[in-house]
Parts: C-alpha cells; sequence; structure tokens
C-alpha cells in the first residue's frame, strides 16, 4: 500500500497538470461571475444592482451552477484521462527515466496498476474536488452579487451532499465502465514505441472498416459506440420513471426542474454490476492490463 | 559461499543477432569487477539480463534470485545506474530522495543528504536544470545512500567530462567501497577503472574472451620489450598479439615460460587496457589507434 501511495504522489509531481488544468478554468470561471452576467436557464441575470433573483428560481440555482460548472469540466476531463493513460508507460521509456524507476523494489503490476488508478480514479476525483470548489466559490459570490447570502440561499447543503454521493457513484462505476478503455490506452501505452495517439485509434478503426468491408456488419463499431456513448446512464435507473423523480415547476411554470426524490433510489449498482455489458467490460480490460503488466516486465527504454 | 551472480549458458538474442552466445562467469562476494567490451559486444545485455530488465535463456541467478522473475525482491539487495542522465527532467532533487526514501527499505536518507552536501547541487533543483555531472552526482548519491549487496554500473561516465568522470570515480572509491560491497561495473574506457577493479572480464561479440582476477593476471600474462635484432627470438616463444613501439616491439604471452622470457628484457605484467587490446585486436569494434602486427594475433578464447 505504502507504494502505491508513493507512486501516486509520483504521478502529481510529474504530471502538474492533473490539478493545474482544473484549477485554472475554476479560477476562470469563478473570476467570470464577478462581473457581468449570469446565465440561469434561458434567461439573462444582469445582477448590476436588480432586486435578484425570483426566489423561487434561486433555491434551484446551484443545480444549474452545478452543471455548468462540471459539465465544462466533464468534457475535459476526459480527454486529459485518455491522454495521461496514453502517455504513463510511454514517456518514461522515451526520455530513458524507465532505467531508474525499475532500479526501485517496485513491482511492474504496482506502477501498471497505480497509473491505471490515477488515470480512471484519482483524475475524476480531482476534478470533481475542484469543480466543487468553483461552484462554492461561483455560489458565493453571485449570491453576495444578488444580496441573497443568508436571506434565501442558493446553498443547500442537503442537494450538495446529494451531488457528492452521487459524483462519488458516478467515478466508480465510469472507472468500472470504462475499463476495457482505459485498458487499452495502457496496453497501448506499453507497447507502442512511437505515435501513441495513432495506435490508440488505428486498431479500432481498421477493425471497424474490416468487419464492414468483409462481413457488411457492424457489431464492433455500435459496441464501441454503446460503450463510449452510454456510461452516464448505465448505473442509474432509467430516466423519465414517474416513480423515481419528481418534478418541480419554477418560474410560473416556464422552467422544470427534474428533482431526484433521493439520489439513493436513483442508483441501480446491482443492475450495472450484473450486467452482461458490465461483466464483459471488466473482463476485456483486464485482459488489455494483464497484457500492460507483461509488456512492462519486458520492456526497457524505447 | 555460493558467488553472488552466477551465469551458466546465458544467452540472448535480438532476433537472428545473438547478443550474447552462451556466456559462462560468476561474481563473487567482496569484488569489484570489470566487464569490459568494445562497444556491441554484450556487455549491456548481460548487466540487463543481471538486472532483470531483460529476457534471457539459459541459467541465471543473482543474490540466489532469478532476475526476471524476482526483479523486485531483487532490487531491495542490488542497485544499479544503468547509464546516465536516466533522472527524469520533471523530478526535482528533494523529490528523488523523498520517493527512493519512500519505497526502498535500504535507502539511508541522511546518507544521500550528505553526500549531496559535498555538491553544488540545491535540493530544489530539477533534474532539468542540471548538468549531465551534477545529475550523475545526485543519481550516485541516491544509489550510494541505498545499503545495497550488489551495486551495478553501466558505461556510468558515458559523456561526462573529464573532471566529472575523475570526480564521479572517486566518490565511488572513497566514499562507498569496503570489503562487503560487491560492484560490477561496464565500460569500454577500461583506462579509468583499471586502478579500482578486483576483476575484469573481457567480453566480445557476446563471447567472455578473458575472466580473471588482477592478481592471476600478473601469473597468467607477461609482456616483454624486444629490439628489432630479438624479435624473431622472442617470437619463437609464441606471442599473441604484438604491437610495435618507438622502433622496438611489445610482445605479449599467455602463460609464458617465465625464465625463457627474462633473457630478452625486463618481464612486465600487462595492464587491463594494454591487455584488453591485446586480447580484442583483430575483432570488430576495437581500438584502430593501435597497430597490429598482421597474422601474429591470435585472439583465441582464454
Amino acid at each position: 500500500m505504502n507504494n502505491y501511495i508513493w507512486l501516486i504522489r509520483r504521478e502529481f509531481w510529474e504530471n502538474r497538470a492533473i490539478w493545474l488544468i482544473p484549477a485554472v478554468i475554476g479560477g476562470l470561471m469563478t473570476l467570470s461571475v464577478c462581473w457581468g452576467r449570469v446565465h440561469f436557464g434561458n434567461d439573462f441575470f444582469d445582477l448590476n444592482g436588480t432586486s435578484g433573483l425570483p426566489p423561487e428560481f434561486s433555491q434551484y440555482s446551484l443545480y444549474f451552477l452545478s452543471g455548468i460548472v462540471t459539465v465544462i469540466f466533464l468534457v475535459i476531463m476526459p480527454i486529459y484521462a485518455g491522454w495521461y493513460l496514453l502517455d504513463c508507460l510511454y514517456g518514461d521509456r522515451k526520455d530513458r527515466s524507465i532505467l531508474f524507476w525499475k532500479s526501485l523494489p517496485i513491482s511492474d503490476t504496482q506502477t501498471v496498476l497505480a497509473k491505471l488508478a490515477v488515470g480512471l480514479v484519482i483524475i475524476p476525483l480531482v476534478y470533481v474536488a475542484i469543480a466543487d470548489l468553483t461552484t462554492l466559490a461561483v455560489d458565493f459570490i453571485v449570491s453576495l452579487r444578488i444580496g441573497a447570502w443568508g436571506s434565501s440561499g442558493l446553498w443547500n447543503p442537503a442537494a450538495w451532499l446529494d451531488t457528492q454521493v452521487l459524483w462519488l457513484y458516478t467515478i466508480l462505476t465510469l472507472a468500472v465502465w470504462y475499463l476495457p478503455l482505459a485498458g487499452w490506452f495502457i496496453f497501448v501505452s506499453a507497447w507502442a514505441t512511437r505515435a501513441v495517439i495513432l495506435w490508440s485509434l488505428l486498431p479500432p478503426l481498421a477493425l471497424y472498416l474490416g468487419e464492414r468491408w468483409a462481413l457488411g456488419t457492424h457489431v464492433f463499431g455500435s459496441a464501441l459506440l454503446d460503450r463510449l456513448g452510454t456510461g452516464y446512464v448505465r448505473a442509474f435507473h432509467v430516466l423519465g420513471d414517474g416513480s423515481v423523480w419528481r418534478d418541480f415547476t419554477t418560474d410560473g411554470g416556464q422552467n422544470h426542474i427534474h428533482m431526484p426524490a433521493s439520489v439513493w433510489t436513483l442508483m441501480d449498482p446491482i443492475g450495472f454490476f450484473t450486467s452482461p455489458a458490465t461483466l464483459i467490460g471488466i473482463a476485456i480490460g483486464a485482459g488489455f492490463i494483464v497484457a500492460a503488466i507483461v509488456l512492462r516486465t519486458q520492456r526497457a527504454e524505447i | 559461499m555460493s558467488p553472488l551472480i552466477e551465469a551458466r549458458d546465458l544467452t540472448k538474442k535480438y532476433g537472428s543477432h545473438v547478443a550474447l552466445d552462451r556466456v559462462n562467469f560468476s561474481v563473487e562476494s567482496g569484488r569489484i569487477v570489470g566487464l569490459i567490451g568494445p562497444n556491441g559486444a554484450g556487455k549491456t545485455s548481460a548487466l540487463r539480463a543481471v538486472l532483470g530488465l531483460t529476457n534471457y535463456s539459459g541459467y541465471l541467478r543473482v543474490l540466489g534470485k532469478e532476475p526476471m522473475r524476482e526483479r523486485t525482491p531483487l532490487m531491495r539487495d542490488a542497485c544499479f545506474i544503468a547509464d546516465v542522465a536516466v533522472l527524469p527532467g520533471w523530478l526535482r532533487v528533494d523529490q528523488a530522495i523523498d520517493f527512493v526514501a519512500g519505497v526502498h527499505p535500504r535507502f539511508r536518507r541522511e546518507r544521500a543528504a550528505a553526500l549531496l552536501e559535498k555538491t553544488s547541487v540545491r535540493p530544489k533543483s530539477r533534474m532539468r536544470q542540471l548538468s549531465k555531472g551534477m545529475k550523475t552526482q545526485v543519481h550516485l548519491a541516491l544509489t550510494m545512500a541505498i545499503d545495497a549487496k550488489l551495486f551495478v554500473l553501466d558505461e556510468p561516465t558515458l559523456g561526462l567530462d573529464l573532471l566529472a568522470r575523475r570526480s564521479f570515480y572517486d566518490a565511488l572509491v572513497n566514499d562507498y567501497m569496503d570489503e562487503t560491497r560487491t560492484i560490477l561495473i561496464t565500460t569500454h574506457q577500461v583506462e579509468e577503472v583499471e586502478n579500482l577493479l578486483t576483476d575484469v572480464m573481457f567480453i566480445d561479440k557476446g563471447r567472455i574472451v578473458l575472466d580473471s582476477s588482477l592478481e592471476r593476471i600478473a601469473e597468467r600474462y607477461a609482456a616483454v620489450v624486444v629490439g628489432p635484432s630479438e624479435l624473431e627470438a622472442a617470437r619463437s616463444l609464441r606471442p599473441f598479439h604484438e604491437r610495435r613501439m618507438l622502433g622496438k616491439t611489445v610482445l605479449y604471452f599467455e602463460q609464458p615460460d617465465f625464465g625463457r622470457l627474462a633473457a630478452f628484457g625486463e618481464v612486465l605484467t600487462p595492464s587491463v587496457s594494454d591487455l584488453f587490446v591485446a586480447k580484442l585486436s583483430g575483432s570488430a569494434g576495437s581500438s584502430d589507434a593501435t597497430p597490429v602486427a598482421a597474422g601474429e594475433t591470435t585472439g583465441s578464447a582464454a
């Protein structure tokens, strides 16, 4: 366990972008609400010298803000995490520092698993933590500017806690769901001697085109699209189920906010972890990860 | 006591190229062994096999362990500097110390700090800011602070200027060597290490052509300097190499009759570098700076 802690610290030393990118985005977003207008849903509110938000609206604006913040973060996070995984076993072979790391009593299994954990779990955790901080800072500033601080308040502790629970659950389930992709990336990173990005894309593309050309089917393509696109809904109960969702109507019926009765009823861990798609994904991912570990034991510098 | 390193029929192939050809050698505890050979002779392949960095065939035990399968436990008792400048550029000196201290049970932090205090390296410097010589000092300090039974160095001074090379070996000799240490060092710059070695192994084209302690070299090899008039008579004693020098000729003999040799003049023990040139002359990759008497070099393996 001790080695894992050091290996993960090491990744933070090497890849300062893990926290620098979200910190810069968060900082810019926080700064941006200090001036100008804030966009809630379909309406612009000029926060300078107005009477503030309609009271029923402000109660839920935390969700809008969280949404905006997290969407921006979650677009960048997978791109960075993917790049991290592709580079993590390639970069130190390229700069020959693998010869230093391998002189220490750390097994290749530990190295590969630590890097995988950083790419799949730690990076999302850092992004969510910084998105949280940004949301709090933005809410605080907006509250001050509309004069709502301490009275109505955008700050809703229960909703904030719900959000944290949801995020932790989402990170955990997405880490499992994307295991085959992360496994493929880390395998390419352990295997390729150049052009890791190209190597990560070409074989799947060739498989897709080859299948279409040879068999006229697109099983692989649709499986890949399914894997890429449905991660966020797999671990939750089907959206729009009336028994789960409560409807809030605000602003005279112009805005509908869907709120779960409880975040716990929203989650479907049993359904997720027993679904064939999840289990097949775990098996494929594990295969790539084992292959990456085996390659790592046999590879030195490029 | 069983040897620290034992290799039998150690073979390493890269495709059809045989880098190590059924090599046998052993290294006893407390020795300082130089593995010496021209570029491409198989030195690095042998070291990589010893360190568990590469696959091989044949029998190999290092500290009683099978390097490829047991690299992690092996690295608790063995340490290595494989080439200079493998410390990654982003790593800070203090981070390097923290990391090794964190993962290596035999690392003594205060010793590393004491060694670094003698240098002009600052703890907050990143490796990319340091000169190659300073980087080597950092690596040496990190490695010498490990209480290891075996220390392996692969071309440790390659690319360093004369001052840095000298200070490297001074540090090694003065701060590290005692009777409990075993050092295996590869180099093609023989003259730099010959004064600190207790044993030498010459390797050429994947084969060991000489494996001897320095004491035994004095018993086994001899050189005499003869003038032109005595040359033919001296040649009848079957030297394995000769070298012209200022109008005279140096003849090198293996297991000679010392009594008969003495008749030609003072019998010298050849230096390691002279012996290296003598043994490997005529083979590819040997120094072309030394004139070799054609037809007289047997080049036969010891």
